[in-house]
C-alpha cells in the first residue's frame, strides 16, 4: 500500500512539472529544436549546422534552442524529437540525411510543427528540404587539386556512395580535368559516414597510390587531413571551412556550409506563419556554400583561377552539361542536354578520369 | 599488382591488427579462467576514451595508454564482482558491460572531441631511412612492436607457470582446483583484471596511434569479433596472432583494392572482413573436437 501511495505521488508530481514545463514553453516567441547525427565539435558536417544555428539564434533574440547531439539515424531520432515537440517546439531541423523518415512520420501527426530535413527531398504542407549544391562548387576545388598535384593522382574518401556524394566526386574530377587533362581521381568507400578506423586506412590507401591531394566526403574530414598532414601530401577540406587548423602545411582549401541565412529566414517565416515547403539547394554565390581561406602553399595564380571558377560556379554555370562520359565509356550526359539541381542524386555513375565502381 | 598496393596492405594490416590482437589476448585469459566476456566492446570503448582524454589532458601518450590500460582493468573488475562474486549471469552480463561501456566512454571523451594529440609516435627500427617504403613498412609505434611479444608472454605464462597452470585448472574444472586448495574466485580476479588491462591497451590504440581522434562508439565492433578470434584461435595466444592478422589484414585489403581500382562493388568490398571471418570459423570448427575450456560460461557455486 505504501509503495503504491509513493508511485502515485511520483506520477502526480511528474505530471504537474510536465505541465509547468508546458506552460513555459508556451510563453516564448519560438521554440527550436536541433538534432545532430554526431557531435558539433567534429570540424565538419555537424560544426556547420551548429554555427547556422548560433547565427540563426543571434539573429532573433529571444528564440529558444533545444539541441541534441548523437542522435542516431534511426527510430530513436523520433523520439528524440517527439521529445522536443512535447517541450514546445514549433521548428525542428532535423540535420542528417538518415533522420529524414523519421522527422516525415512526425510531420504527419504534428500539423502545427514545421520540420526542415537536410539533404533529402522528401515534402509536405509542414515540412521542406534544404541543403547545399554541393556538386557544383566541388568544382573549383577540382580546379585547385588539378593545379597542384604533381602526380597527377587525387585522392578521394567517401562515407556512403549516395548519388549526391557521387556527383560531387565526379564534379571535382571534372573541375580537375578542365586545368589539367591527365588528373586521375581514386575513389575509397568506407561504408559509413563516420568511422574513423575505416577513413584512416583509407586515406593511407590512396596515399599508397600514389595520390599527393586528399579530399573527403564523410561527417569529420579530421582524421583524414590529419593523416594526409602527417605523410606530407595536400589535403582539401569539407563541410566546415574551420579544419584548416588540422592541417598548417597541407592545406589547400575547402567547401563550407554556411547555413545561418537560410535558418534566420526559415524561423522568421515559422514566427509570421508564412513557412512555405520547398526543395531548396542554394550553391556558391548564393549564400549557402562558401569556400574557406587558401592554404599557404597555394600559389597566387592558382587561387586567382580557383577564386573565378567559384565565380562562375556561383554566377550559374553548370559543369554537368552534356556531352558527359562516364568511366566505362558510356555516354550519361548527352550533347545539349544537361542535368540540374532535380537530377543530383540520379548519379550511380562516375564521370571519365574517376577510378572507382558506383555500385 | 603494384608494389605500392603490397606494401600498403601489409603495413595497414599490421597497424589494424594490433588492436584485435591485444583485445583477443585480454578475452583468451579471461575465458581460460572459465569467464567468457561479451563486453569487449565495452571495455575497448572505455580505453579509447580514457587513453584519448588523458593524452589530451598531459599532452604525453603514453601516460594517456597507461591510463587506458588501467581504466579498462578497472571496469572489468567490476564485471568480474558481478560474475564472481554475485553469481550474474555471465552472457547477460557481459552485454550489460558492453552498453555500459558505451555510455561510460562517450561521458568521458565528450569535452575532448576535437581536440588534438599527437599520438603514439612512430619509431623507426633504427638503422633504416627515414622516408619511402622503409618508413612505410618498417616504423609503427610501440603498441606494433609489443604485440607479437606479448602473445608470446600470454602463451609463457598460461603453459609455461604455475599460475597458467591453475588459472587453466580453474576455467576446467573449478572444483577439482578448489579441492587442490586453491581459490578459484581469486584466479577469476587476476584473470579478468589482465583481460581488461589488454583491453583498455586495444582501445587506446584505435584512438591515440590509428585516428588519433575520439568519437562515440569508433571501436566499430572490434570487441566482438576479438570475441570470434579466441575461438579461431582455440584458445591459444599464438594462434590468435594468425587470426588478428587474418582479420586485419582482410580490412585493409579491401580498402587498398578500392584505391587501386579493383572492378567490384565498394558495398560487396565493404563485407569481406566480417565473411571471411564467418566463413574461416565455419570451415575451421567442421568436425573438431571442442578445445573450449571445460567450465568456460558456467558459475562455479562453491563447495560447501
Amino acid at each position: 500500500m505504501k509503495r503504491l501511495m509513493a508511485l502515485l505521488t511520483a506520477c502526480a508530481a511528474l505530471a504537474g512539472l510536465f505541465a509547468i514545463g508546458q506552460a513555459r514553453a508556451d510563453d516564448k516567441p519560438l521554440t527550436v529544436g536541433a538534432i545532430y547525427v554526431g557531435s558539433v565539435n567534429d570540424y565538419g558536417y555537424n560544426r556547420a549546422m551548429k554555427d547556422g544555428l548560433e547565427e540563426m539564434k543571434k539573429n532573433l533574440p529571444g528564440l529558444k534552442l533545444i539541441e541534441a547531439e548523437n542522435v542516431p539515424e534511426t527510430a530513436e531520432s523520433e523520439r528524440i524529437m517527439e521529445g522536443m515537440i512535447q517541450q514546445g517546439a514549433k521548428l525542428i531541423f532535423a540535420t542528417s540525411f538518415g533522420h529524414q523518415q523519421f522527422a516525415f512520420n512526425l510531420a504527419k501527426t504534428h500539423p502545427d510543427v514545421v520540420f526542415e530535413h537536410a539533404g533529402g527531398w522528401m515534402q509536405a504542407a509542414n515540412f521542406g528540404n534544404f541543403f547545399g549544391a554541393t556538386q557544383s562548387a566541388w568544382y573549383p576545388m577540382g580546379v585547385a587539386a588539378g593545379k597542384m598535384t604533381k602526380s597527377n593522382t587525387l585522392g578521394f574518401v567517401v562515407g556512403v556512395p549516395i548519388g549526391y556524394a557521387i556527383g560531387n566526386i565526379n564534379a571535382f574530377e571534372m573541375g580537375a580535368r578542365s586545368v589539367n587533362p591527365s588528373a586521375v581521381t581514386r575513389v575509397v568507400v568506407t561504408g559509413g559516414w563516420s568511422d574513423k578506423a575505416k577513413e584512416a586506412v583509407a586515406a593511407n590507401a590512396l596515399i599508397d597510390q600514389g595520390a599527393d591531394v586528399v579530399t573527403m566526403h564523410v561527417d569529420s574530414p579530421a582524421t583524414i587531413i590529419q593523416i594526409a598532414e602527417s605523410r606530407g601530401v595536400y589535403s582539401i577540406g569539407f563541410q566546415s571551412t574551420e579544419a584548416r587548423t588540422l592541417a598548417p602545411k597541407g592545406w589547400l582549401t575547402g567547401l563550407g556550409f554556411t547555413w545561418g541565412q537560410f535558418m534566420t529566414a526559415t524561423a522568421k517565416s515559422v514566427i509570421a506563419g508564412s513557412f512555405k515547403p520547398a526543395m531548396v539547394r542554394l550553391g556558391l554565390g548564393q549564400g549557402m556554400m562558401a569556400v574557406a581561406p587558401f592554404g599557404p602553399a597555394v600559389p597566387d595564380d592558382v587561387r586567382a583561377l580557383v577564386t573565378a571558377s567559384a565565380d562562375k560556379i556561383g554566377a550559374g554555370f553548370n559543369p554537368f552539361t552534356g556531352p558527359i562520359t562516364d568511366n566505362n565509356g558510356v555516354v550519361r550526359i548527352k550533347e545539349g542536354e544537361s542535368w540540374g539541381g532535380d537530377k543530383m542524386g540520379n548519379f550511380d555513375w562516375y564521370v571519365e578520369g574517376v577510378v572507382g565502381k558506383a555500385k | 599488382m603494384n608494389t605500392a598496393l603490397i606494401v600498403g596492405v601489409v603495413a595497414s594490416s599490421i597497424l589494424s591488427a594490433t588492436s584485435l590482437l591485444y583485445a583477443t589476448l585480454g578475452e583468451l585469459v579471461g575465458e581460460r579462467a572459465g569467464i567468457v566476456n561479451l563486453g569487449l566492446e565495452g571495455i575497448l570503448l572505455i580505453g579509447a576514451a580514457t587513453g584519448f582524454a588523458v593524452s589530451a589532458l598531459t599532452g604525453d601518450p603514453y601516460i594517456g595508454l597507461i591510463a587506458a590500460a588501467v581504466a579498462g582493468a578497472a571496469v572489468n573488475l567490476i564485471f568480474a564482482y558481478l560474475v564472481v562474486e554475485r553469481r550474474a549471469n555471465q552472457l547477460a552480463a557481459g552485454l550489460c558491460l558492453m552498453f555500459f561501456g558505451l555510455g561510460l566512454s562517450a561521458l568521458i571523451g565528450r569535452p575532448f572531441i576535437g581536440a588534438l594529440i599527437g599520438g603514439l609516435p612512430r619509431l623507426p627500427l633504427p638503422g633504416l631511412a627515414a622516408n619511402g617504403a622503409g618508413a612505410r613498412l618498417l616504423s609503427y609505434d610501440i603498441l606494433v612492436y609489443l604485440a607479437t611479444p606479448t602473445a608470446g608472454l600470454i602463451w609463457w605464462l598460461l603453459f609455461r607457470t604455475r599460475w597458467g597452470l591453475v588459472l587453466r585448472a580453474v576455467g576446467e574444472n573449478p572444483a577439482s582446483a578448489y579441492a587442490a586448495g586453491y581459490r578459484p574466485a581469486s584466479l577469476q580476479y587476476q584473470a579478468l583484471a589482465l583481460a581488461g588491462f589488454m583491453g583498455g591497451i586495444a582501445g587506446a590504440h584505435i584512438s591515440i596511434a590509428l585516428t588519433r581522434t575520439w568519437a562515440e562508439g569508433m571501436t566499430g565492433g572490434r570487441g566482438f569479433i576479438a570475441i570470434a578470434l579466441v575461438i579461431f584461435a582455440r584458445w591459444n595466444p599464438l594462434l590468435a596472432i594468425a587470426g588478428a592478422l587474418l582479420f586485419g589484414g582482410a580490412e585493409a585489403l579491401q580498402l587498398q583494392l578500392q584505391a587501386a581500382g579493383a572492378d567490384v562493388s565498394p558495398f560487396l568490398m565493404n563485407m569481406v572482413p566480417y565473411l571471411l571471418t564467418l566463413l574461416v570459423l565455419v570451415v575451421w570448427g567442421w568436425n573438431r573436437q571442442s578445445v573450449a575450456p571445460a567450465a568456460l560460461g558456467r558459475t562455479f557455486f562453491g563447495v560447501e
